[in-house]
């Protein structure tokens, strides 16, 4: 039989074939980890297709693995013992062939091995550590080996939005938004990773003493109560610092924008209250109280066309205010004022306002295990169920919320977290360091030795009744993250309010007070229920409604005529005219029709 | 009176409901079709691409399928059912041949046979000859190594390129469109026939078959053969077989609805522009719903009146929906009238 030709590919192109695959696949290999090769080289064999593809080139994204040999890890007990010595460091192992590098192709004829206890005959590589299954974030978190992967992206996505020690310098910086958690604490179930990141020193979250138990249909569906004495007590209370930023812009004909109060001449002048908490510059007075409608920066601009300014007075004295006001909804202290110069050499001005965050119904937390709740009630202490030692819970984490997302990792965290708080030491929840029932046992023996129940649970009492519980409930200490979802930055109601100027129409979104779209779906709710006059009372009455008058004769669109007290049509000149209500986005439609030169015209039938 | 119980309102707003009803559960429907290995059946769509098929009216399914049952003295024999089924089964000249060569020197083609092929089919190379003779006048005879050498009575190499091709295509056995018929045996141990083609009208004829009880999921086909009443029938039993299989449950009577709106002009329309919206009289409506321009030109163009009656264009203009509540109307007594409008006269 003929034996088939191994082509060989470099980055993509053929170079060449070979006859012994696998032997040439390991020359070069070996010739890699001698230094003959660079180690930026790949080669892979692919025995399905008979191809040999070797990489150099970018955008290749490797990792670094330990070689083993015959069943043998090249990183020796000695090379451990030299690398804690500081004898020698990472690129000595590179360089000597103990670690390298593979790409995904390479990673194909490659068995790897996640620790020593794993290797067999045939591995030929072994990960550096067990943890690097992981990513980074991932890694931050307890036991993730004990949970559902799909937690823990989603824990990956809270976690950047936690609260927490953001920037130590955060008193210096004027970030647009920032928000900054009173007391962080460190976990006290952490891992290597989070250790090594030094993440403790910008912790973002706080130990919660939390009780799997539900509280009279308040934490339904991820929903937490809270204990009102922990959260007075300072409990995830945050500061949100905001700020607004303006400058004196120059305009082309010499004008520019003045930092001052706005004089009482000023178009748009928004009243002598408005401007009340300014300083002489212009600029609000730090440590002053500012509500909405506030204005922070006072600042007047030229006229925005030079004809506005052709008229009574001179052109100083024509100016428009373009202050910097507080928005609605918003309210704090002024926390710091600067005023600073830019590179156009112009002045610019920053206000920075703080405002206190309480945790209230609303609020959005999160644990390490991808699981998220908001708070739907604060419970005063007195009523929050208590254990025999007296021990009232942060929170109430509804039990349904743990078996189908299997984040069995949640309740390790607890139990190793409550062991750990009596012991007074905290403790290492790395991924694949112990085995689950390791983790359980050592708690169990601290806890049985601080006279607590093994397994976590705990004879509680209703806290309203002063009834024990038939069953007992498992409390424990997690470490719980407060996300920057928070009702008061997003709360926003309307009944009536502005609408857009070529519809009619409510405006839409928090920023311009708009209201919430009643949409297709909801159309067909109301039609499926035949409530048409509901539908009528959404649809026009409450959105754009408007009145128009029709010709009897021609059908067109007409107008009245408030000097004579008669209804006009335009085209006929006819006065026979009907006054009719429908929606303005119907007479927007009739009046784009006839600007494309289609003319509609509307016979209207008795009323 | 439980009867009466039962009775919609007037002024329900049926086709919404059915709509939201249908829609719904059709947002739940599995995309994934499961294959079962080694299971000797005819894959079908299924799920929403087979619904949407459905309401679109396409003339021709992606996957046709007919069900055919024989008759209680042919269906508990596996062998009967066999001769039956390949009976049925289209067999193409180019499902049993390999190639053609087309010969332009000495004018003929020559057929490599697949005596693979052949042997399943059940058929020998003199057979074939002889039906291409028949069907085509051509000579044919068959070589040494059993392939057919076609000579037929035409001279451009074009025309003979022509014949290959036709040739190739034509039918040796089997019924016209009713493709590869498949046996499968039921719960009670009756032999009926799977197959992926649609021919109702041939094979009914056929004397072992049980023509009441054949079955096909070509709407087009039933309407062709049975009728628009028929056609209606099929969607329904098509769109709850579909919805059926993939476990969601939806109430007859609002598949009925839509069974019926296809069906109600005569012949089946689809669900869309092409069909029964594209039908509406209203021009706000149809322009509602899509190419909002074309229609707005069109009734420009032809002077269309819309008398503003139906749900669209009331939303549109901001008037009471005639439905439910929207579609009574206070009746007023004609003195009443005279009378209010002496009032505004005064």
């Amino acid at each position: 039989m003929q034996e088939e030709k191994c082509y060989v590919y470099l980055n993509g192109i053929v170079i060449g074939s070979v006859k012994e695959p696998e032997k040439f696949v390991k020359e070069v290999r070996n010739a890699r980890r001698q230094g003959m090769v660079s180690g930026e080289v790949n080669i892979a064999y692919l025995p399905d297709i008979n191809e040999i593809h070797i990489n150099a080139d970018k955008g290749r994204p490797r990792r670094p693995y330990i070689i083993v040999e015959d069943g043998k890890s090249k990183l020796t007990p000695e090379l451990i013992q030299k690398l804690k010595n500081k004898e020698i460091d990472f690129n000595y192992l590179l360089r000597n062939g103990v670690v390298e590098y593979l790409d995904a192709e390479e990673e194909e004829n490659a068995l790897v091995a996640m620790d020593e206890e794993h290797i067999t005959k045939d591995t030929t590589h072994m990960e550096l550590t067990p943890v690097s299954v992981f990513g980074l974030t991932v890694n931050t978190a307890p036991y993730p080996e004990h949970n559902n992967v799909a937690r823990h992206v989603m824990f990956a996505s809270y976690i950047k939005q936690a609260q927490g020690l953001y920037a130590s310098n955060f008193n210096l910086r004027y970030d647009s938004r920032g928000y900054l958690l009173f007391y962080p604490q460190r976990p006290i179930v952490s891992t290597r990773v989070y250790d090594d990141l030094h993440l403790e020193k910008r912790a973002s979250g706080q130990n919660f003493v939390v009780a799997v138990a539900t509280y009279y249909g308040y934490n339904i569906a991820d929903a937490v109560v809270m204990n009102k004495a922990s959260i007075e007590r300072g409990l995830a209370r945050s500061m949100f610092y905001k700020t607004y930023v303006d400058e004196e812009r120059r305009y082309p004909g010499g004008q520019h924008d003045v930092f001052k109060i706005p004089p009482a001449t000023t178009e748009n002048y928004l009243g002598e209250h408005a401007y009340s908490k300014l300083g002489e510059d212009g600029l609000i007075e730090p440590e002053m109280h500012v509500e909405e409608g506030d204005v922070l920066i006072g600042k007047v601009s030229p006229p925005r066309f030079i004809e506005e300014s052709i008229g009574v007075g001179s052109l100083e004295e024509k100016v428009r205010d373009s202050s910097i006001v507080l928005k609605k909804g918003e309210s704090g202290v002024v926390d710091s004022v600067i005023l600073a110069g830019t590179l156009g050499a112009t002045r610019l001005a920053k206000v920075r306002i703080r405002s206190l965050r309480i945790p209230e119904i609303g609020d959005k937390f999160g644990s390490r295990h991808g699981q998220k709740g908001v708070i739907a009630m604060i419970v005063p202490q007195e009523d929050m169920p208590f254990s025999e030692n007296g021990i009232i819970p942060d929170l109430l984490l509804n039990p349904n919320g743990i078996p189908q997302r299997m984040t069995f990792g949640h309740l390790l965290e607890m139990l190793t977290g409550k062991a750990s708080s009596l012991a007074g030491r905290l403790a290492d929840g790395t991924a694949f360091s112990k085995n689950g029932k390791q983790v359980i046992e050592e708690s169990a023996k601290i806890l049985e030795a601080y006279g607590f129940q093994r397994y976590g649970e705990e004879v509680m009492y209703n806290g309203i009744t002063g009834e024990r519980f038939k069953a007992t409930l498992f409390t424990g200490v997690v470490y719980y993250n407060r996300l920057y979802h928070m009702v008061a930055n997003k709360l926003q109601v309307r009944s009536r309010g502005t609408v857009q100027i070529l519809t009619h129409q409510p405006t839409e979104g928090k920023a311009r007070q708009g209201g919430l779209r009643f949409g297709e779906m909801e159309k067909d709710v109301l039609v499926g229920h035949g409530a048409s006059l509901l539908l009528k009372d959404r649809l026009l009455d409450q959105s754009d409604k408007a009145e128009i008058w029709i010709c009897n004769e021609c059908g067109s669109v007409g107008y009245y005529d408030y000097t004579k007290h008669v209804p006009v049509c335009p085209l006929c000149g006819s006065n026979n005219l009907s006054k009719v209500e429908i929606s303005y986005a119907f007479k927007l439609l009739l009046d784009e029709l006839k600007a494309m030169h289609i003319n509609p015209s509307i016979k209207l039938g008795e009323e | 009176m439980k009867n009466e119980q039962y009775k919609v309102h007037p002024g329900e707003p049926v086709g919404m409901i059915a709509a939201e009803s249908i829609g719904e559960p059709g947002t739940q429907m599995i995309l994934r079709i499961f294959h079962f290995a080694g299971l000797a059946s005819t894959m079908t769509t299924t799920g929403l691409p087979r619904l949407i098929e459905i309401l679109d009216a396409r003339k021709e399914p992606t996957t046709p399928q007919m069900i055919i049952r024989l008759k209680e003295s042919y269906a508990k024999s596996f062998e009967k059912a066999l001769e039956l089924a390949s009976k049925i089964t289209e067999v193409r000249l180019r499902d049993v041949a390999k190639r053609a060569v087309e010969d332009f020197q000495n004018k003929r083609v020559l057929i490599v046979l697949d005596k693979q092929a052949l042997k399943a089919a059940d058929m020998t190379p003199s057979q074939i000859a002889g039906l291409v003779e028949k069907k085509f006048g051509a000579k044919a005879s068959v070589t040494k190594e059993s392939n057919l050498i076609l000579k037929p009575n035409v001279e451009k190499p074009s025309e003979i390129r022509n014949f290959s091709t036709r040739v190739m295509h034509s039918l040796l056995k089997g019924i016209e469109g009713a493709g590869k018929a498949i046996v499968s045996q039921d719960k009670n141990g009756e032999f009926y026939i799977t197959s992926t083609g649609n021919n109702i009208e041939a094979i009914m004829k056929l004397e072992s078959v049980d023509a009441q009880s054949i079955y096909t999921n070509d709407i087009f086909e039933v309407y062709r053969v049975f009728g628009v009443e028929a056609a209606r029938n099929a969607i329904l039993n098509e769109l709850v077989r579909t919805l059926e299989e993939q476990g969601l449950t939806v109430d007859k009577r609002h598949l009925k609805i839509v069974a019926d709106a296809m069906t109600a002009q005569g012949d089946v329309k689809s669900i869309g522009r092409h069909g029964i919206v594209g039908a509406k009289e209203s021009v706000f409506s149809r322009a509602a719903f899509e190419e909002t321009v074309k229609h707005l030109v069109n009734a420009a163009a032809f002077g269309e009146q819309d008398d503003m009656m139906d749900v669209a264009e009331n939303i549109l203009l901001g008037k009471l929906v005639p439905v439910g509540t929207g579609s009574v109307k206070l009746k007023v007594a004609g003195d009443a009238k005279q009378k209010k409008q002496k009032e505004k006269g005064e």
